[in-house]
């Protein structure tokens, strides 16, 4: 079957949603996954965005933002930050999330907020500048405080995957085991981190991320390889079920500009 | 009740200065903003802001590109799907702006703690991370412990984070339509513009259109920004251009990109400027920068629905033009 690893990371992370459940998507790659799940396999998977925008389902195309008129044509509710992110997020009465990373570490730390090039903040000891300035937490760091479980979304590759971020701009497990008790955060932490190869997911107690499962078109060496931290692999790695016709079906359908098929 | 109608440059005029803190909103980065209002500020020549931004949009995007921003607060950076915000991320690398960073429920609860006149308020979000550990305006802090300091729950004895409030000098509003008080209606999501109205000093609205305050009589429970806590009222169609207004157009793609690539030169600015910022004065001229074919389309979109429990309420141009001379 012909799918590119963009698609086998939409449809592995929409996977990771069970029907019924409470859930916040981001724009973007996040989005289609949680739209996918939806048609797919939770017709009761309530969704809606950190801008307070309940109920809707994209018109014309994937938003540009997760407030355009595409994502508001018929929304049920509109509300707010506070509502949204305050009382439904960070919370901890929302079931399931998805975020992104543009940096992500062996405790599942994400940073989004710049890569820096020699000396990072915690090197240093003060803040220096990135060398490039990215977008920041947004709401991420919200669902990653409350939600009560969430999957991180990222492509595979050895400069992403860090044994140490250069900056925590929404908190995984920290320093691992059970760190997070010592901030008082409603939410469980990140379930799984979904990427362009296979599924990691976190030792129940250390805290670190292992390989749980590969994409039939990988390989264990090759996600090592595109690993910064000394990866350990399940005794019980398998081979994550490949797309089957029908959810390929869905997901092209609702990726309508055909966003994940470009190679 | 007092007739608010200013126009943009009077508004700007009189609610603006070098130096303030000056706070706008907005939904989100690429839904609604101030953007015209922000405009006119670089027109009347203002410098060394300090900016509250819950996002960044195309008007701090374009402020920062100008070397207009001292510092910017914000919990989101970039454009989503149009990418990174070039002007900005050009002023916070080459050291002219400092970025602090929040995130996008951190700066509405400031807001609110402000608007309550709370002396802080709980901080339990952003702990645990660098936005707690790492301050930009005092970087040899590290880790910091000042930026969001811990205090002790009297009631539980553990340790709690604490941000400090916000209460900007001015807070440049969009809404959808507003009556000549102040009374407003936003469609689309509110964002943290009802904690924005009621944290800031001084508020003005920049609205897409005047409607007659029978409006508000009918639906009272959508004005979720009353007359009482607004000084100034600017009448400006368009204004979030080339960002969206849910209910009255769309957003203008081709040039939210073609806006963005500008920003990322000091070249790009200043033709982005000589051709969107200074060719204009009136709002007839204004729309026809855009091109009133372009206004026309942009008008035509999935959203327009919403508006037409209203319509009957939207006062024409010519009234509006009365409705000035007669303040």
């Amino acid at each position: 079957m012909d799918y590119t690893r963009q698609e086998m990371m939409a449809i592995a992370t929409g996977r990771e949603f069970a029907d019924g459940e409470l859930a916040i998507f981001g724009v973007g790659l996040s989005m289609l996954a949680g739209f996918w799940a939806q048609k797919n396999h939770a017709p009761n998977l309530i969704a809606f965005t950190e801008g307070g925008v309940f109920g809707s389902t994209p018109v014309g195309g994937l938003p540009w933002g997760i407030e355009d008129n595409r994502i508001s044509a018929n929304a049920t509710s509109f509300t707010n930050a506070i509502d949204a992110l305050g009382c439904l997020v960070a919370s901890g009465r929302v079931d399931n999330a998805v975020i992104g990373a543009a940096q992500i570490d062996k405790f599942g730390n994400v940073n989004t907020t710049g890569i820096w090039v020699g000396d990072v903040p915690w090197s240093a000891g003060k803040y220096v500048l990135p060398k490039v300035r990215l977008n920041g937490s947004g709401g991420a760091n919200e669902i990653a405080v409350g939600a009560k479980k969430y999957v991180i979304m990222a492509n595979h590759e050895k400069k992403r995957f860090a044994e140490k971020v250069d900056y925590i701009s929404s908190p995984g497990y920290l320093n691992g085991g059970n760190e997070r008790e010592k901030y008082n955060f409603p939410g469980g932490g990140p379930s799984s981190i979904v990427t362009t190869m296979g599924i990691l997911r976190p030792d129940p107690v250390t805290k670190e991320f292992y390989l749980d499962a590969y994409f039939a078109f990988s390989s264990i060496e090759e996600i090592k390889e595109n690993t910064g931290w000394d990866l350990k692999v399940s005794p019980n790695v398998k081979v994550v079920p490949e797309p089957t016709e029908l959810e390929l079906a869905n997901l092209r359908e609702i990726d309508v500009t055909g966003s994940l098929r470009k190679k | 009740m007092r007739n608010k109608l200013i126009s943009m440059q009077e508004a700007v005029a009189k609610y603006t200065w070098d130096g303030m803190q000056y706070a706008h909103g907005g939904a989100l980065p690429v839904g609604t903003d101030s953007i015209a209002f922000g405009r006119e500020m670089l027109k009347q020549g203002r410098k060394n802001l300090d900016l509250i931004s819950n996002c960044n949009t195309q008007q701090s995007n374009l402020l920062a590109a100008a070397g207009a921003i001292r510092k910017i607060e914000v919990g989101f950076a970039g454009l989503e799907v149009y990418g990174f915000a070039n002007g900005l991320k050009r002023a916070v690398e080459t050291g002219k702006t400092i970025l602090e960073d929040y995130s996008n429920g951190s700066i509405p609860l400031r807001l609110l703690g402000g608007a309550l006149n709370w002396p802080f308020v709980p901080a339990t979000i952003n702990v645990g991370s660098d936005e707690e550990w790492c301050c930009a305006e005092r970087p040899d802090e590290y880790p910091c412990t000042t930026k969001i300091p811990k205090i002790t729950d009297p009631f539980t004895g553990k340790q709690v984070g604490v941000f400090t409030v916000l209460k900007p000098d001015l807070a440049a509003i969009h809404v959808t339509m507003a009556d000549i008080y102040g009374n407003a209606i936003m469609l689309g999501t509110e964002w943290s513009r009802y904690e924005l109205s009621r944290a800031a000093k001084k508020v003005v609205l920049q609205a897409d259109f005047i409607v007659d305050t029978d409006c508000m009589r009918q639906y009272p429970n959508l004005v979720r920004i009353p007359d009482v806590v607004v000084d100034a009222v600017v009448y400006w169609p368009m204004g979030a251009w080339p960002a969206c207004s849910t209910g009255v157009y769309d957003s203008d793609e081709k040039e939210m990109f073609a806006m963005n690539a500008a920003l990322k030169t000091d070249e790009g600015y200043e033709e982005y400027r000589k051709k969107y910022v200074d060719s204009y004065t009136t709002v007839e001229e204004y729309l026809d920068v855009i091109g009133r074919d372009k206004v026309a389309q942009l008008c035509t979109n999935p959203t327009t629905h919403l508006m037409d429990p209203y319509r009957k309420w939207i006062k024409s141009d010519a009234e509006i033009k009365q409705l000035m001379e007669g303040r």
